[in-house]
């Protein structure tokens, strides 16, 4: 999804270009962007750059500025809708219609952006090619920033992420004393840049050393500790909904489902779902695997550190991006960071 | 753009007959690109039919393709879908998709005997590999059926066991859990109908299908009592699915996903997973 | 000239056969009632309603049997409990009240039917189409500011030592002595925050904490904890550690037989409050009533009281707001919060009592409710699960604190805990009495 952009140039802009030229791209595209709802942050469309919810103005939910929810609904959404059925008599006639809008979506963090690729190994990467994600990421630029700070709850440090990694991003910008210093990552994100009289600059963005906050067990080290009653006392706190995998960047499970839109009318719908719930597997004649919340808990976490990363050819990397929305949004206060430490110890 | 994958052929109604009590036979006549993507499959694959307007649900293909070019598929009436199949009669249109999943190396199984376990509706999707052996019966061993049910009501393709038995060189072993006043034959479960029939492991494949607690114990017995290595006992398992193409997330065993890597395993793979199918 | 959709439900009893009296007699009655015959108006049950307005209809009429009549004697009597409830919901909820009536008609009343059909059609007329479902791509326009409560409490100065020692106290001899198979109490996580906890013995006891951060229902662990399991010992007694407000929950589900009183032991603790994420008191500590658990079997009191007078209504600004509002402002003000809702069902899965082993608003067949996380769907999930609550609802508000989107929908409960009280005199968790809209087909509760 992105050629490097072979000039590597640089600028440094003012928050007022920065603001005229994200004014410019709403005219054109659909911008999508941090803005504050109802005390939240959330990625959402906005037709002008005052509606964005700038670094001064991140509420307490959000102090270091990572919204609720991740850029995976702009690529995944909720609800998507497969396919449009009428049936007339006997005969049936099925429509289809794709997205096809052009969006840019401003602000997003390095974490958001590495689930984007790492959805990606998924929908993209492996065969069949999931025509509705294609074209929202084809059609879509990612315009990344680095965080200035960490929530108490991010830990993508010890997950090979760093708060100025500008790798799964279009475009980069890092906000500093002088301004906003633009980095170029791709060719797609070089169109959308209008250069003219920005500042070129020779300085360049480095992502810095950061050290792991905890070590995070290898794919290979969580076979071993399956059978663990550990799985069963961590869960007992669970509630069994579904927060923690909504909010997650790389949650990719869905339901399929027909809805009556009216008679002889259907829509075949794909929606967001989650291991989580007491009825994921349950099969028609009863039978409901996982039926307790230690299995159902364990296998959330193996799927992320193991089951994912070996389906999809991750290497070494987890599907973990460490963004810590589970954390902060768990109500019965479950905690990956745990798990994570727990395993590295030894048995 | 790519083609939404989604999306299924739709296919017409050629024949719906009753199999057994709540078990039904559809016939699928594939139409427009259905008949393309339909030409060649392999025996153990699976396609999802939709019922439309009420969802779709994974079912075994259960013919082979060499029987075709119409694809048979055998639903028990238990859910939404599966009773809005129950209702449509010939001539009406459903969807498919597919075909999905992996299937039974029957290359390898050239010059092997065969021994093939079915339990209830778990026989459907065993049908094609009865089927392929039948046509081509020079090339396979032994075939030993081994049948079951737990009523007399519920067993499946009963009008075919002559055509099987007929066959050089097949034997077909029926019983069931719970006879009816007319019942001549075995009785009892799948385990004891095995360990009379005693198959020998030498140069023998077994292939189960069944309810999960049926394969466990038939699996078990096979390599505990008869001495079969577990890499010879191949089975099909089952999970609920959405997706059936590896996207969703839901039908993994472990690290594996039965709509892809499955649904046919064999008991070495499946014992070397972290989950269990049970 | 626009023509309103009538969705009329008639008992196959009385208004049925009055409708047909009518036809007989060929007394007019209007084109526009699409009846729906069901064997009682009590059979009319609040899914079906929305399910109406969902699907288009610009107006509901439910007829049954005269009160006293009924074929099944007291059917009637539950539309007559039920459906006021469910009008005062989705009027708060923003659709005109005139569009839903529920009335009486016997057999033999033709006129009666006629004139009934008659008015209501007419009423409906002049409301103007119906303006209840959405499109999928409608689009909130941000524009409410609800005032946060209307007194904003600082949490107080607290030593929570005193307590705590007792419930670590109390927990340990319970787990000694074996009254006991588990304590579920409060612990802090390693990062420091507050959550659920299960203790299995006794030396484990000095894991439990008590402090502004207790928010938890614990209660709803129990129906979990204390479910038989068939071929297994029944289970041992549980220790909860409950404040006021959750203890009541546990009267509600003795009353619905889901566990005996005797299954559990309550720790119940006399409450100064529970901090919000703001640092002030939380809106449901601000207006609560109880300061000593109500279902309590050991007390933690602190040595003295630092109860804070509270306002007598919760968020009572905030519904007068809503409730004062144009119902199309009103309308608007529920689709937008909903609009933010991602549907992942923390708001039930915390409520100690949304047990259902599925819930009808997930089931696969979906027939009350499509399962797109989508705007209409959502709000019927959400208002649908607050009427499941009406009489049963204890007012913990962790159905809100559990909300990662910031959606009041403890607004809906307290809504439809006032009307419930104006109505019945009830409220839930005072007693073991179940909700007065419930029907308890029976009250024996069944071992193993």
């Amino acid at each position: 999804m992105g050629k490097p952009d072979p000039d590597k140039k640089h600028w440094l802009i003012s928050q007022s270009e920065l603001e005229s030229w994200l004014d410019g791209i709403a005219n054109a595209r659909t911008l999508i962007a941090p803005r504050l709802e109802a005390g939240l942050l959330l990625y959402r469309p906005v037709t002008k750059s005052d509606e964005i919810a700038w670094n001064r103005q991140l509420p307490r939910s959000s102090p270091s500025g990572r919204p609720v929810l991740s850029v995976k609904e702009i690529f995944f959404p909720p609800t998507e809708v497969l396919f449009s059925i009428k049936k007339t008599g006997q005969e049936i006639h099925l429509a289809e219609s794709f997205p096809d809008w052009e969006t840019v979506v401003f602000g997003v963090r390095p974490c958001d952006a590495h689930g984007v690729k790492l959805l990606d190994a998924l929908f993209l990467d492996t065969n069949p090619v999931d025509s509705f994600y294609a074209r929202r990421r084809e059609n879509t630029t990612l315009i990344g920033l680095t965080c200035q700070s960490l929530e108490s709850t991010c830990f993508c440090t010890s997950v090979g992420g760093a708060p100025d990694d500008a790798h799964d991003v279009d475009i980069m910008l890092i906000e500093t004393d002088e301004g906003f210093l633009v980095e170029a990552v791709t060719e797609k994100g070089r169109f959308l840049i209008p250069g003219g009289e920005w500042k070129e600059t020779t300085v360049t963005h480095r992502s810095s050393n950061y050290a792991a906050q905890f070590p995070v067990p290898d794919k290979d080290n969580w076979p071993e500790h399956f059978n663990d009653d550990y799985w069963s006392k961590i869960s007992e706190r669970c509630l069994s909904c579904r927060a923690c995998a909504y909010v997650c960047p790389t949650c990719r499970c869905f339901a399929v489902r027909d809805e009556t839109i009216s008679p002889g009318e259907f829509e075949r719908i794909r929606c967001w779902d989650a291991c989580a719930g007491e009825n994921y597997r349950r099969v028609a004649g009863g039978h409901k695997p996982r039926a307790e919340k230690g299995e159902r808990l364990r296998n959330r976490f193996y799927c992320k550190f193991y089951y994912y990363p070996e389906q999809y050819g991750l290497g070494t990397a987890s599907a973990c991006t460490g963004c810590g929305r589970c954390i902060e949004v768990c109500p019965a206060g479950v905690d990956i960071t745990e798990v994570l430490i727990d395993l590295e110890k030894p048995a | 753009m790519n083609e939404n994958p989604m999306l299924p052929y739709l296919g017409k109604l050629v024949e719906v007959r009753d199999l057994a009590s709540e078990i039904k036979l559809f016939r699928v006549e594939m139409l427009n690109g259905g008949g393309e993507a339909f030409k060649s499959f392999q025996p153990g694959q699976f396609a999802f039919v939709s019922a439309f307007g009420l969802g779709e649900a994974p079912f075994g293909i259960a013919n082979s393709c060499g029987r075709g070019p119409t694809v048979d598929f055998a639903v028990a009436r238990l859910g939404s879908v599966t009773t809005g199949l129950h209702e449509l009669g010939e001539g009406d249109m459903v969807g498919v998709r597919g075909p999905l999943g992996n299937w039974f190396p029957m290359k390898k199984f050239k010059g092997k005997n065969l021994i093939v376990l079915g339990g209830g509706i778990g026989g459907a999707p065993l049908r094609p590999v009865i089927q392929h052996v039948l046509d081509h019966r020079a090339d396979f061993g032994t075939l030993t059926i081994l049948w079951a049910a737990r009523h007399p009501s519920l067993l499946v393709f009963t009008e075919e066991y002559n055509e099987w038995r007929a066959a050089p060189d097949t034997y077909l072993h029926l019983t069931v859990d719970n006879p009816d006043e007319k019942w001549d034959q075995n009785v009892g479960l799948i385990t004891q109908l095995l360990e009379k029939v005693t198959p020998s492991p030498e140069n023998s494949v077994t292939i189960t299908c069944g309810p999960p607690i049926m394969i466990h114990f038939v699996t078990k017995m096979l390599q505990e009592k008869l001495g079969f290595n577990p890499k010879n006992n191949y089975v099909t398992l089952e999970a609920r699915m959405h997706c059936g193409m590896g996207k969703c997330g839901r039908c993994n065993l472990g690290e594996k996903l039965i709509c892809v890597d499955g649904p046919v395993f064999n008991m070495e793979e499946v014992g070397g997973l972290l989950e269990t199918y049970l | 000239m626009y023509e309103p959709r009538i969705i009329a439900f008639l008992c196959s009893w009385c208004s049925y056969t009055g409708a047909d009296t009518a036809g007989i007699a060929r007394i007019k009655s209007p084109a526009n009632i699409r009846a729906i015959r069901v064997p009682c108006s009590g059979r009319v049950s609040p899914e079906l309603v929305m399910r109406a307005f969902d699907q288009g209809a610009d107006g509901v009429l439910v007829l049954g049997c005269h009160i006293g009549e009924c074929h099944y004697d007291t059917g009637n009597h539950r539309a007559a409990k039920r459906l006021p409830i469910l009008k005062s919901l989705l009027t708060f909820a923003g659709l005109e009240p005139e569009r839903i009536r529920l009335d009486w008609v016997s057999a033999s009343e033709g006129d009666r039917f006629s004139r009934l059909a008659g008015e209501f059609t007419d009423s409906v007329r002049a409301l103007g189409p119906v303006q209840w479902r959405v499109s999928h791509d409608w689009k909130p326009v941000p524009k409410w500011n609800l005032p946060a409560t209307q007194e904003v409490i600082p949490y107080p100065e607290t030593d929570f030592t005193a307590k705590e020692d007792a419930i670590r106290a109390k927990a340990r001899e319970l787990l000694a002595n074996g009254q006991v198979s588990c304590v579920i109490g409060y612990e802090l996580s390693r990062r420091g925050r507050t959550r659920p906890v299960f203790i299995y013995a006794p030396e484990e006891a000095n894991r439990l904490v008590w402090n502004q951060d207790c928010t938890n229902n614990l209660t709803t662990y129990l129906t979990g904890k204390l479910r038989p399991v068939k071929g297994k010992e029944p289970p041992k007694p549980v220790a909860v550690v409950v404040k006021p407000c959750d203890s009541k929950a546990i009267n509600v589900m003795v009353a619905e037989n889901q566990y005996r009183r005797d299954q559990v032991y309550a720790l119940g603790v006399s409450c100064e409050g529970i901090q919000g994420p703001d640092g002030n008191l939380q809106t449901r500590c601000v207006t609560c009533q109880e300061a000593v658990p109500i279902v309590c079997d050991a007390l933690i009191s602190g040595a003295t009281s630092s109860f804070i007078p509270r306002l007598s209504s919760y968020a009572k600004e905030e519904i007068t707001k809503l409730q004062d509002a144009a119902p199309s402002d009103r309308m608007e003000f529920w689709l937008e919060q909903f609009d933010r809702c991602i549907r992942c069902y923390a708001c039930r899965q915390a409520c100690p009592m949304c047990k259902c082993p599925e819930c009808l608003y997930e089931r696969d067949e979906s027939t009350f409710v499509g399962l797109g996380i989508r705007l209409n769907e959502k709000r019927t999930f959400h208002l649908g699960r607050a009427y499941h609550l009406a009489g049963r609802c204890v007012g913990c508000n962790e159905c809100e604190r559990a909300c990662p989107m910031n959606i009041p929908i403890g607004l809906l409960n307290q809504k439809l805990a006032e009307e419930i009280e104006a109505a019945f005199d009830h409220r839930a968790g005072l007693a073991v009495v179940p909700s007065p809209i419930v029907t308890v087909l029976s009250g024996e509760y069944k071992e193993g």
